[in-house]
Parts: structure tokens; C-alpha cells; sequence
């Protein structure tokens, strides 16, 4: 009996030893791959399904978030071109993953936790960059992009963006997106309206269109990115890309005349009645600012990718569709041209290294080739390439809005720490609902800003 | 007599064998998904941590005392206290009410058995898509009606001082169902000797209901309060999915606040002191309650 109560004992004990094993087998890897604070190209980072990055290849794993058409077609073509073209040589094959928008920031974030990262994924830059590169999950590129030539291909700006630290992390792809704003050419021509330079100009044509019975601005604000973009270019308009600058580096504040005229000039709008009822509400991820836009509201300030949107929903309207800049503030000495948005409408970045990396860069360049280029163009966006020029109607007065532009303020809330950029969200939307002076929603915004400074200082 | 004792230590032994043999694979489940996540949480929110990175910075109490003093926090919380007494003051009535229906009409109510439960069927995010396209106000159903009669669009979820209430109407649509068929099972323990005593006796179905079955429901009624208390404290899906918190923080849940912070906005670290400190809340809470109800019980 004895001897039976103790085989037991030892199997049970051999069986939690190797469950113990399994757990303690992921910790050098969770402790390997972020390499601790700075991430030194390379080395540290034994990839996961192949250990020491060896010749005999293996699986990339690739994550993005093209679920539907047309990005689906786009971001498929530089991994069916890699794995028809270089798999058979390299050993490597690449696996596409695609996750949906909404979620894929948070299962980045778990795989990341787990020390499950993929190899290859695409994010937005800004705040969250830096942490992945903090966290040694992204790998610098500096050296592959001079190698393969590839400082040629993508325009300046957005390799700027896909920088840190003077190294590049991260390949832009897909789109330029600036947020302007976009109106039905008939429309307007048969009411009579036309394009204002200047806010005055532009709160006329919205006194205008209330008198007639339009709503002028399409805006579905529930998930608060939408309304922020009145804010922000009524913040650079009214001060300048400095403001938030300023306020990241902390030299500023971002509570000043500039972010109280944004929170000002949003609530008299919303009490004159240029925004749609219920328009915290409203969600653009059902297309509900299309769908105003369509049913004959004035003008939806939007990012560009609504332009491929349009074009495959409703291509009747696509073909009157226009585009003009956010109107200048009269009489400021803040440059008037600048606009918010994203050079590269999402990045690429790695966590692999040696020739796994190479491998996963290569076919990462099929995203500039002149083939996709033209595929991508084709689904209505305007690549970040130098080469790139489209003929998309609506995207000529885009492409000017572009080139007159003395910077590109990108989106706060990429721009700024996921911290404080989950508080400029919700406190711009309750510009929308005056449930706060604008003051105070200033002023929520800098204390976030404030405790991330101390914290990270 | 020797034989004897050794035949029941022999007994004894192999019970126990049995015993480990037996409970192994529910302890090793308990300790790899119970115990080891909340040690581990606890563990987590000592620490400043982004969620991905492998070094955490150890900082003591400091997630914890700005939990203390976190406005954010205390007014999600109190936004969970205000799911939590609605959904008691609506679910259990309503329950009750249609189990005693459903139970005194008998086979004829089947098809209403089977219409009411419908909600409860559905998931938790299709419900809210539903419900966020029926009160859309760019076509939904109620701004539509609305419309129709010359009102204006009804906002219900765009706007602070209503998204809340609607929130915990589609909630309470949604678990109705489920207390329902809970007071069903109840209602069926109850012998039908009972009933028929109770009738012979001469009450009426009315007094039945109040005086016999009631009472004898008690016990049901009382984990249901408990259930719906520890359900709504620690309620996420409906509200990420209609309003995701906002507008502004208005539908701020305690659990949407710490995904949040975990996920959204990289600080695991504080995350974790929130899912902490919200399961030390509700503990404490669900005792409290428990105390309460068995208290009065054991009169």
C-alpha cells in the first residue's frame, strides 16, 4: 500500500514538474525577446518557432488587420508574392493573420504580454511605437532599409514617422491619410455654396446650410477619433503644431488660449446646430457618417481612406465627390497650411532578427513595388511612396492639400502617450455635449499629460 | 481483532487514494485558472508595467493608492453600484412574475416559455449591436417612431445623462430570461402535494402564490439577489460593445475601466490594481449581502 500511495505521489509530482516545465520554458523567452530597455539591433532576440534565427527557415507569422476589401487584396499581394516567389529559396513562408480593427490592438498587446509576438505586424506609430520598441518588440531597420534601397521608394516624411530615436522601426504601407473634408460636388454646385478658405467663411456656408435645412457637418462620434479632429485643427489652426508638441516634451501646457478656442468654437457650433443630433451616438464603424454625407448633409471631415471607402460603396456619389482643406483662422500667426493626419496609414514593424528579418523585410518590400503600387491606387488610396501619384479624381484635391502642406500634425491620439491620448478622447467628445467647460476639458487633458510626465519623465 | 483494524486503515488509505486521484485534475484546474491568475493580478499591480514589456519596475502600493484616490474609479464604481440596484429592482420582480404565470398556465405557456427566453439565447454582442442599431438615431427603430409623430430623434446612448439607463435596459432585457427560468426550476421543487393541499384547503391560486409558494422560494430568490448582485458589479460586455464608456465616461463600468488601462493605454500595472481591487469590492459586497439575507432567513 505504501509503495502504491508513493508511485502516486512521484507520478503526481513528475506530472507538475512538467506542467512547472511548460511554464517555466516561456519565461527566458518572454525575459529574451524585449532584451531589456534599449533594444541593440539584433542578438538578444532568438526568434520563437526557430531558435538562433538558422538557415533551415520556417514560418513568418504576419499580423495585420485587412478583414475586408480592398485592404484584403492589397496587404495579400506582397504575401502571395513572397511565398510564390522567394518561399521556394529562402525556406521561409510567410502567414498572414488578420484580425479585426476593433480587436487587434488588444490581442497585440496580450500576444506581446505572453511573449507571443509575431514576427511581423502592423500598428499606427506614435505612443504605442514607442512602447513596442521600449519593450524590445520591434527591431531597428536603419541598416535593411539602406541595403535594399528602400530610402528611394518611400517618401521621406513617412519613414520620419517610422522613426525613433533617429532608427527606423517600422515600414509605412497603404495610404497617406490626412483628415479633410469631403462634400458632394452637385450638391453644392446646384445650392450655390462654395469651397470657404477661411472659418468666417466656412460659418457662414454652415449658418447657410441650417437656414436651408441641411445638417453641415457629417460626424459620427461615438468612438470620440472622429469628433477629435474638429479639435485638433482648431487647436493648430488657432496656435500651431507647437501646442501639442509643446505639451508632449513638457514644455507647454496644454491649456492655453489655443485649446480653449477648439473647446469654444466646437460648443457654439453644436449650439447652432451644425452637427447631427445624437451625433455621440452615431458610429462611423457602421458607415454612419457616409450615410449622412450621402442623404445630403454638407461636408464630413474624415481621414483620406474614406476615399476607397466612398468609391466602393456608393459609386454614384464617389463620382461627385470633393475635397477641400480645413479652412484658415483669419488673423492668426500660426501657419495655416499645416494638417492632421498620418503619413503611411499603417506601419510594419519586427520582431524577428538575422536572416528571418531580412526575409521578413523582403517581403515587406512588395509593398513598394510599382505593381502594388498601382493595386493600391487602384482601391483608392495614395501609397507612401515617392512614386506614387494617383489619378483617383478625388484624390487630386487631396494631392494638393498634400503638397501645399508645411507640416503634418499626426493624429493626437496616436501622437500622444495611449495614456493621454485615451483622455484627449473623451474629453474632446464632451466639447460635443457641453457636459464641461472647455477649460476643464484643457485642463483634463494636461493632468493626464502631467502624470505621464512624472511618471516617465 | 488485529485484522480488524488494519482491514479499516486499508479502507481508510484507499478512500484517501481515491480521494487525490479523483480531486487532481479539478485542484490542478482551480490552482492553473483560478488561483494562479488572481495571485498573479494581485502580484501585477505592485508593479509599473506596460502589459508587453518583460521588465516590470517594482513600485509597491503606488497602484494602489492612486486607486484610492482615483475619481475615474469611484465613479465607475458608482455607475456598477446603479446597475446593480436597477437590476434588482427591474430583473426580479419581472422573474418572478413570469415564472408564476408560466407556472400556473402550465403546458399552454410553453410558446411563451420559449419566446421569453429568446434574449437570453443571443450573445452578449449581438445583443448590443442590436439594440445599438435600434436606437440609432440615424434610422433606428425608437428615433424613427419618434419621427414618425413629429417628435424629434431620440438620443438615448449620445447622451450623458440617459446612456446609462438605456444601457441597463437592454442589461435587464437581456437576464430577465434567465431569472425567469431560474424561479421556473424554483417553482418545480415546490411539490405539487403542496398545491393540491393548499386547494383542497381552500385558498385560491393568488393566495397560493403569496402565502405558500413565496415563502418557499425564498432560498431561490435569495442566491438569484446574489447572482445578479455579483453579475452586475463585474458587468463588461454590453457596455464595451454599445458605448465602450463613453459618451464622455458617462457608462464608465469598473471593468471597462480596467480594460482600459490594461489594454488600451498600456499600464497593466494599474490595470491589474483595479481587477484587484474591484475583486476585493465585490467579495466584500457579496458577503455583506450574504450575511444580510441568510441573517434574516434564519429568523
Amino acid at each position: 500500500m505504501k509503495k502504491k500511495l508513493a508511485l502516486l505521489l512521484a507520478a503526481m509530482m513528475l506530472l507538475s514538474l512538467t506542467l512547472a516545465g511548460c511554464g517555466g520554458g516561456k519565461t527566458p523567452n518572454t525575459g529574451n525577446n524585449p532584451g531589456g530597455e534599449t533594444s541593440d539591433p539584433g542578438d538578444n532576440n532568438p526568434s520563437d518557432s526557430n531558435p538562433g534565427g538558422s538557415s533551415n527557415g520556417g514560418t513568418i507569422t504576419f499580423w495585420n488587420i485587412a478583414t475586408d476589401e480592398p485592404d484584403k487584396t492589397v496587404f495579400s499581394y506582397a504575401v502571395d508574392q513572397y511565398n510564390t516567389n522567394d518561399a521556394p529559396n529562402s525556406g521561409f513562408t510567410i502567414e498572414q493573420v488578420s484580425t479585426v480593427n476593433d480587436q487587434y490592438k488588444s490581442k497585440l498587446a496580450v500576444a506581446m504580454g505572453a511573449g507571443e509576438c509575431p514576427d511581423v505586424y502592423t500598428h499606427w506609430t506614435g505612443g504605442s511605437l514607442a512602447e513596442y520598441v521600449k519593450s524590445g518588440y520591434a527591431q531597428d531597420l536603419t541598416e535593411l532599409v539602406d541595403k535594399y534601397g528602400l530610402r528611394d521608394r518611400y517618401t521621406e516624411a513617412s519613414l520620419a514617422q517610422g522613426t525613433v530615436d533617429g532608427k527606423i522601426y517600422a515600414l509605412p504601407t497603404k495610404n497617406n491619410s490626412i483628415a479633410a473634408f469631403f462634400y458632394d460636388k452637385a450638391m453644392w454646385a446646384e445650392k450655390g455654396y462654395e469651397i470657404p478658405t477661411t472659418i468666417a467663411e466656412l460659418e457662414a456656408l454652415c449658418d447657410k446650410m441650417v437656414a436651408d435645412g441641411i445638417v453641415p457637418f457629417a460626424l459620427a462620434n461615438q468612438p470620440q477619433w472622429t469628433g477629435s479632429m474638429y479639435y485638433m485643427y482648431l487647436v493648430t489652426r488657432h496656435g500651431g503644431p507647437d501646442i501639442v508638441t509643446n505639451a508632449y516634451d513638457g514644455s507647454g501646457s496644454l491649456v492655453n488660449d489655443s485649446t480653449i478656442y477648439a473647446g469654444q468654437k466646437i460648443q457654439e457650433w453644436v449650439n447652432k446646430g451644425y452637427f447631427p443630433a445624437g451625433v455621440n451616438s452615431l458610429s462611423p464603424d457602421n458607415g454612419d457618417d457616409r450615410a449622412l454625407l450621402y442623404q445630403g448633409a454638407g461636408m464630413m471631415l474624415q481621414g483620406s481612406w474614406q476615399v476607397g471607402s466612398i468609391k466602393s460603396e456608393n459609386p454614384e456619389f464617389y463620382e461627385n465627390l470633393g475635397c477641400f482643406a480645413f479652412p484658415a483662422l483669419e488673423g492668426s500667426s500660426a501657419d495655416q497650411t499645416a494638417i492632421v493626419g498620418t503619413l503611411g496609414d499603417v506601419f510594419i514593424s519586427f520582431n524577428c532578427t538575422g536572416e528571418k528579418l531580412e526575409e521578413a523585410v523582403k517581403m515587406v518590400s512588395y509593398y513598394s513595388t510599382d505593381e502594388w503600387m498601382k493595386l493600391d491606387i487602384e482601391s483608392g488610396n495614395l501609397p507612401p511612396l515617392k512614386a506614387a501619384t494617383s489619378e483617383e479624381p478625388a484624390w487630386q484635391d487631396l494631392l494638393v492639400i498634400l503638397n501645399d502642406a508645411s507640416a503634418v500634425q499626426l493624429w493626437w491620439d496616436q501622437y500622444l502617450p495611449a495614456a493621454v491620448a485615451d483622455v484627449h478622447k473623451s474629453a474632446s467628445q464632451k466639447c460635443f455635449d457641453a457636459s464641461a467647460t472647455p477649460e476643464a476639458i484643457a485642463q483634463e487633458q494636461q493632468d493626464a499629460m502631467d502624470e505621464y510626465l512624472a511618471q516617465n519623465g | 481483532m488485529n485484522n480488524n483494524v488494519s482491514l479499516a486503515q486499508k479502507r481508510r488509505r484507499s478512500y484517501g487514494i481515491c480521494a487525490a486521484v479523483f480531486l487532481f485534475p479539478v485542484l490542478l484546474f482551480l490552482a492553473v485558472y483560478l488561483l494562479y491568475p488572481i495571485i498573479a493580478t494581485f502580484f501585477n499591480s505592485l508593479h509599473q508595467w506596460n502589459g508587453i514589456s518583460a521588465d516590470k519596475k517594482f513600485i509597491g502600493l503606488a497602484n494602489w493608492s492612486k486607486l484610492v484616490t482615483d475619481s475615474d474609479f469611484w465613479r465607475a464604481f458608482w455607475n456598477n453600484i446603479k446597475v446593480m440596484v436597477l437590476s434588482l429592482i427591474v430583473q426580479m420582480p419581472i422573474g418572478i412574475l413570469l415564472a408564476t404565470f408560466l407556472d400556473a398556465v402550465g403546458k399552454k405557456g410553453n410558446a411563451f416559455k420559449a419566446l421569453w427566453f429568446l434574449p437570453m439565447l443571443m450573445s452578449s454582442v449581438a445583443v448590443g449591436y442590436l439594440f445599438r442599431y435600434a436606437l440609432a438615431t440615424n434610422g433606428g427603430i425608437i428615433s424613427s417612431i419618434s419621427q414618425l409623430f413629429g417628435g424629434g430623434v431620440v438620443d438615448l446612448l449620445g447622451n450623458q445623462a440617459t446612456a446609462l439607463y438605456a444601457v441597463i435596459g437592454v442589461v435587464c432585457w437581456q437576464f430577465i430570461p434567465f431569472y425567469m427560468v431560474y424561479y421556473i426550476a424554483g417553482y418545480s421543487s415546490i411539490s405539487p402535494d403542496i398545491y393540491e393541499a393548499s386547494i383542497i384547503d381552500g385558498s385560491t391560486r393568488g393566495q397560493y402564490v403569496r402565502h405558500i409558494a413565496l415563502p418557499l422560494l425564498v432560498p431561490t430568490i435569495k442566491s438569484a439577489i446574489i447572482l445578479s448582485l455579483i453579475g452586475s458589479l463585474k458587468y463588461f460586455d454590453l457596455v464595451y460593445v454599445m458605448t465602450g464608456g463613453g459618451p464622455g465616461t458617462s457608462t464608465e463600468l469598473m471593468a471597462t475601466y480596467m480594460y482600459k488601462n490594461s489594454f488600451d493605454t498600456f499600464n497593466m500595472g494599474y490595470g491589474s490594481a483595479i481587477a484587484a481591487g474591484m475583486f476585493i469590492l465585490i467579495t466584500l459586497f457579496a458577503s455583506i449581502v450574504m450575511r444580510l439575507l441568510n441573517g434574516r432567513g434564519n429568523d
